[in-house]
């Protein structure tokens, strides 16, 4: 049977640690992967019909966390049977109830010692998250420095 | 000849020779088209005045001819003719009549209807019996339209023909001189560089075409390849001569210090093995430099092949591990890719080699042998290796000169070295068209990136 499971990003390298940590005690199960991405949803009606969540995330993925999510892919590549991005907009539990029952999500792995980054329009779903009674499993991730973006991406191998 | 000479030339004369072309074209074919038009308006006349005037006096006749006088323009010198031939008279004594030329007398008794052009004199006849009468029906005219508008459209047409031939030397001029400006940008370029700068490469300018960036890159992988061939030499020959000076010394040191004073037997001994020992060491280093000379550089083509990274990897850590038992290299395979594919590049086995085993001894040397972490993963489209060491790191001030072949940082005054690895090291990875980036804190540890890109299959 295939598995689901939710994972928070903010799009920085250091996020997808939640994500590798997770993955590695599975054995030959499918998993499917749903990374799920919070931010407020835009006041202004012009913004809102244009709207798409797939701009949105192709606007924030950097080539390093491409390069990093290809890197976990093809770590696991007979464990994952998709992966994909979604956006939540939802503040409330009853919004995140449904976003996850929407998407069948079995398994809700967050980091337990590493803050989101939420610039200005986006939300950490953490808090939320920890309220809701769904199977939770918080992972413990290394990010002992500030990294430039060049170096991003070593924050997977800690 | 200079290409662009030559390249004016042909443009040059392509374009003007198409603009001559076109003129020529024009005015033959206006030319042609005039005479065909102006036989046709005399052709007309004729068979008008045959019409009244072998009917003259009746009703018709009159009329047709008050029309031609009313609405027909009259032409240029325009002459009509009426002449009742009979067999006494002869064509000359009619031409001279006339004024008319003989020959066209003859061909139109000959024909019937007949057209000829003497000189601006355009004349068109026909030839008509009525009873037993034969009669020649002659009008001949001057062509206004040739004798002034065709001149006119020859002075434009040889007017504008210079003009355009005037204007397309000076653009092909211009043109075949300044197309020229950035190949003569790259060949002053590449004249600077020489051997004692050729770590210096062409700037590659986005905003150029396509070619001239493609002509940059093509230099630069060039001595790209110059560079780490000259290195790999220089190299050699400072590790070869270090290798083989310090077994000498030891053997030369050793016999003099036996040779200061008699001294027994054990001594001479002890003193005789340690030199053996010494000629042996000299002679293993001997031959693995033969051998290295007879394998790797046969004068062959060096010949890019699929090479798996983590193969060359580990084959880099056991050779590590025979120079330097003390080391502590562990190979994180956590993110291993699970599809081999994912590893391979196409590479030179012995070059990723020589760059992998600079970068883990220098990891291993600048730490004093603390653990050294190689990982390696891989993306969709490059082979990601990072060797981590918790070493005496590179000044941020200095990061920028860790390239420059010979330069060595202030740092590693207690450590041996030459200043060469590193830039060889990038000229391999370059060679294989991948990044190599450092990043560095003093005293907490070096981070090397590597990334190669993959082999398309």
């Amino acid at each position: 049977m295939t598995k689901t499971i939710l994972v928070p990003i903010d799009f920085s390298v250091a996020s997808l640690n939640t994500l590798k940590i997770a993955l590695e005690p599975y054995s030959e199960e499918p998993i499917e992967v749903i990374l799920m991405y919070s931010e407020y949803l835009d006041d202004s009606i012009t913004e809102l019909l244009f709207h798409t969540s797939n701009k949105t995330v192709s606007n924030l993925i950097t080539p390093d966390f491409k390069d990093a999510l290809e890197i976990i892919i093809n770590r696991f590549d007979g464990k994952i049977k998709c992966l994909h991005i979604e956006t939540f907009h939802g503040h409330n539990q009853n919004a995140l109830r449904t976003f996850l029952e929407a998407n069948h999500v079995d398994e809700i792995y967050i980091p337990s010692n590493y803050q989101l980054k939420t610039p200005k329009k986006t939300f950490s779903p953490i808090p939320l998250i920890r309220k809701s009674n769904y199977h939770i499993i918080e992972v413990n991730i290394e990010t002992d420095f500030e990294l430039t973006i060049q170096e991003q991406i070593f924050s997977l191998f800690n | 000849m200079k290409t662009q000479t030559k390249l004016a030339i042909i443009l040059g004369f392509l374009s003007t020779t198409l603009v001559v072309v076109f003129g020529i074209s024009v005015y033959y074919f206006l030319d042609k088209y005039s005479y065909v038009d102006f036989y046709k308006r005399l052709e007309a006349r004729v068979s008008i005045a045959t019409q009244y005037s072998l009917n003259s006096g009746t009703l018709n006749a009159k009329y047709l001819k008050s029309l031609r006088e009313q609405h027909l323009e009259a032409l240029e010198k325009e002459k009509e003719y009426l002449i009742e031939v009979s067999p006494k008279t002869s064509f000359q004594e009619i031409a001279q009549k006339n004024n008319l030329p003989v020959n066209f007398l003859i061909s139109l008794s000959k024909v019937g209807t007949y057209n000829e052009k003497q000189g601006n004199l355009f004349i068109a006849g026909s030839h008509y019996k009525k009873g037993n009468k034969r009669y020649f029906v002659i009008v001949s005219a001057e062509n206004y339209y040739v004798s002034n508008h065709l001149i006119f459209l020859r002075t434009v047409l040889i007017g504008g023909i210079s003009m355009v031939i005037l204007i397309v030397a000076i653009f092909s001029f211009y043109f075949s001189k300044h197309i020229f400006d950035p190949i003569k940008d790259i060949t002053d370029k590449v004249k600077q560089i020489s051997t004692e700068n050729i770590h210096l490469r062409l700037e590659n300018n986005i905003n150029k075409s396509i070619e001239i960036s493609e002509l940059t890159n093509t230099f630069n992988e060039l001595l790209n390849r110059i560079e780490t061939a000259f290195e790999i030499q220089k190299n050699f020959i400072s590790n070869a001569s270090h290798e083989l000076g310090t077994p000498l010394t030891t053997i030369i040191g050793e016999a003099d210090f036996s040779l200061l004073k008699p001294r027994s037997s054990e001594e001479y001994t002890i003193a005789i093995k340690n030199i053996l020992q010494q000629a042996e060491r000299l002679n293993e280093i001997t031959k693995s430099l033969l051998f290295l000379a007879q394998t790797g550089y046969k004068g062959k083509a060096i010949t890019f092949e699929m090479v798996r990274i983590d193969e060359v990897i580990w084959q880099t850590k056991s050779l590590i591990d025979k120079l330097n038992p003390n080391n502590k290299i562990l190979v994180d395979l956590r993110l291993l890719p699970e599809d081999p594919k994912k590893l391979k590049v196409n590479g030179i086995q012995q070059l990723l080699h020589l760059a992998f085993a600079n970068i883990l001894n220098n990891a291993c040397k600048y730490s004093n042998n603390k653990p050294v972490t190689v990982h390696i993963a891989s993306s969709n489209s490059q082979v990601i290796i990072i060797v981590e060491d918790q070493g005496i790191g590179i000044p941020e001030s200095e990061i920028d000169f860790i390239y420059d072949p010979f330069f060595r940082a202030s740092n590693t005054n207690l450590f041996e070295g030459h200043g060469i690895g590193l830039p060889l090291t990038r000229n391999i990875v370059s060679l294989h068209k991948g990044d190599l980036i450092v990043s560095s804190q003093v005293n907490i540890g070096t981070k090397v990136q590597i990334r190669i890109p993959l082999i398309k299959i």
